[in-house]
């Protein structure tokens, strides 16, 4: 196969602003504004998403038993992730604390949807970066070109083991992409021998294609000095950024339960608390020229769009995860996450690994955790046990927090007496990232853009820094073309007149 | 065992008219034709590439947002009108075109000979409703009438 194209011949323009609108390859219909000066390099660049109304008032005055369906309705992109964070929730507003066997079968469906997911965004996002090249042309960067390039038995067994990530999740959750089983204390019904097998079965399968992934990761991205050097160039693609996760009590990745840590730049721990406390610890600031909040560490405080050890902006998600923690439960995993550390070591980073490619190698690394765990999970013969559901007290109050695969997902709900929802916040993972993720497009388009210089491909490697966040923006399906509703180029010129509209739909 | 024809109503049933192919699917459903399965789902891309293996022709119904549409508008969409929405893709993975390739691409043999989409134009799909706006909801039984007409053809 060819070898990546990387970069290509810049075009000099004299507009002011550049708008790529939508945002190719992403949930929803986002975004990005870049301003110009006179001198043609990048004044300003925002991040923005469209605005969806009305959901608190949707759940309020609803009995909160049905939070866990409506919450997953959010979204159609990882609606299993919003269904555990609720069941969760719901275990606290009703102090119910699910049976050991529940907490298994929970979390063994959400390895699928990891599995499910993560195989989704590396080898349909991420690859056409990497496999590809940034500057690959537009026609070609997408997964029908890595499939092209990789092969077709390959492209199969994609398909194939994101299907698998599918299938774990029907299973238990009785429905593929809007599961329906988790209740307050536990899940709605327990699992069979023979669906059990069935899943150990995929799950040992998907052991393996985490092994491919590895493996493939590493040959295309880690082996190619160039993006080594794009990966590890600390002017575009790097921030200084405190770190949140969630981590069991031996301080492990933890998708589905523990303490929420963060750590500073220096990877020194800034707190580790209950989710209940997320309250005293984290805070929303508001900007007025987006609807989306930008969440910060509370003690620290906002201190504007600004990196480095005194700012209150985290990152969660793969990185956050990796980057709060001590490595993986699992074998393989934490054989991956080893090396990574010894390869980040070569390059001098002994503490948080602060660039935003990486995010990709540890969603790869975080790939083999999800398969490895849903083995141990599957090969447990007790989890078919029909104890799947604990003691339910009197609804009251209570807060839920997952990790969602793009990062730390938040639900909080109020509840009166009678179980009817009286309050709902919810911060989600995307929104997590959200200060992060403009602070990084600014950063990076102040880089890369300098004397009216522009060409396809350097935009698409402004495009790659959020792509690693896999942002979710619209936490919503879709409407035909499918979300993807084509590219809307929108011109101004320097006194702010749109002159021109390119569509292609 | 399959039917020969799969009817595909996509959208959000909480999301005002994203709702339209969800609503659709529920109607035909209730009908029970002959040689037709009904599905529902708020997903698209590979999930909908993967729910189409092994019919002989699939019919889709969603929500369309086109910048000049009316809503309540019915349009019929062949697969070549989506040929130039074939790149970066939707979802968190790809969008439907792209989805469509990619099954025509790995798995040729078990892809449905013919696939015909059925869009109306939505109003409003950013307000979390389960009602459809007026015209939208006016309109919706000829959208049914027009679909279950395109299940009897061959």
């Amino acid at each position: 196969m060819a070898g990546p194209i990387i970069s290509d011949q810049k075009v000099k323009t004299d507009k002011k602003r550049i708008t790529i609108d939508p945002i190719t390859r992403l949930e929803g219909h986002g975004k990005i504004d870049i301003f110009l000066d006179e001198n043609g390099n990048c004044k300003n660049a925002y991040w923005q998403v469209p605005e969806l109304r009305g959901f608190e008032r949707f759940c309020i005055g609803r009995h909160v038993g049905e939070l866990p369906v409506l919450t997953n309705r959010l979204c159609g992109v990882c609606p299993a992730a919003h269904h555990i964070a609720s069941a969760r929730t719901l275990d606290a507003v009703f102090d119910a604390e699910p049976t050991e066997t529940a907490h298994k079968l929970r979390e063994l469906f959400y390895m699928g949807q990891f599995t499910h997911s993560h195989i989704a965004h590396f080898y349909a996002l991420a690859a056409p970066d990497f496999v590809l090249g940034p500057a690959a042309p537009y026609e070609k960067r997408n997964i029908l070109g890595v499939v092209e390039a990789v092969g077709v038995p390959i492209g199969a067994e994609v398909i194939k083991h994101r299907h698998y990530g599918q299938k774990v999740q029907e299973i238990i959750g009785g429905r593929a992409t809007h599961p329906v089983f988790g209740i307050p204390g536990g899940v709605s019904k327990p699992i069979t021998e023979e669906e059990r097998t069935e899943i150990e079965k995929m799950a040992k399968s998907c052991v393996e294609f985490g092994k491919f992934t590895l493996k493939l990761f590493e040959d295309v991205v880690l082996k190619n000095k160039d993006y080594m050097a794009l990966v590890t160039n600390g002017n575009v693609f790097y921030q200084t950024t405190n770190y949140i996760g969630l981590v069991d009590k031996d301080d492990k990745v933890n998708f589905y339960r523990g303490k929420v840590k963060v750590v500073d730049p220096n990877g020194k721990e800034l707190a580790k608390f209950d989710p209940k406390d997320y309250l005293k610890y984290i805070a929303e600031h508001v900007e007025p020229w987006t609807y989306m909040k930008m969440p910060y560490f509370k003690p620290i405080g906002w201190k504007g769009l600004v990196d480095g050890a005194s700012s209150g902006i985290y990152r969660a998600g793969p990185l956050g995860r990796v980057n709060v923690s001590k490595g993986f439960t699992t074998p393989l995993a934490q054989a991956a996450y080893e090396n990574m550390r010894s390869v980040v070591k070569s390059l001098g980073v002994t503490g948080p690994v602060h660039h935003t490619l990486a995010y990709h190698w540890m969603r790869v690394i975080e790939l083999q955790y999800a398969a490895e765990r849903m083995l141990e999970l599957a090969s447990d013969k007790s989890i078919t046990s029909k104890d799947v559901r604990g003691k339910v007290g009197e609804p009251n109050e209570g807060v839920g927090i997952v990790e969602a695969p793009r990062g730390t997902l938040i639900h909080h709900y109020k509840s009166d007496k009678d179980g009817i929802c009286t309050m709902i916040n919810m911060i989600v993972a995307t929104t997590n990232n959200n200060a992060a993720i403009v602070h990084e497009v600014k950063k990076n388009a102040m880089a890369l853009i300098k004397n009216g210089e522009i060409s396809p491909g350097l935009l698409n490697t402004i495009e790659m820094s959020f792509r690693c966040y896999d942002p979710c923006n619209s936490c919503g399906t879709h409407v035909l073309p499918n979300g993807q509703l084509a590219l809307e180029v929108r011109i101004f010129d320097d006194e702010g007149n749109l002159r021109k509209s390119l569509r292609n739909f | 065992m399959k039917s020969k024809t799969l009817l595909l109503g996509i959208g959000n049933p909480i999301r005002t008219d994203d709702a339209i192919g969800v609503m659709v699917a529920r109607e035909v459903s209730k009908l029970r034709l002959p040689d037709v399965d009904v599905e529902e789902i708020a997903a698209s891309g590979i999930e909908v590439m993967e729910l189409m293996l092994d019919y002989e022709k699939v019919v889709i119904v969603d929500a369309i947002m086109l910048p000049d549409g009316k809503p309540g508008e019915i349009m019929k969409l062949e697969e070549g009108d989506f040929s130039s929405t074939v790149h970066g893709a939707s979802p968190h993975g790809v969008n439907l075109s792209t989805a469509i390739a990619l099954g025509r691409q790995t798995a040729p043999s078990r892809m449905p000979k013919q696939i015909v989409f059925y869009a109306m134009q939505a109003e409003d799909v950013d307000t979390f409703s389960e009602s459809l706006t007026t015209r939208v909801r006016e309109n919706l039984p000829s959208l049914i009438d027009t679909v279950v007409r395109e299940l009897a053809r061959d």
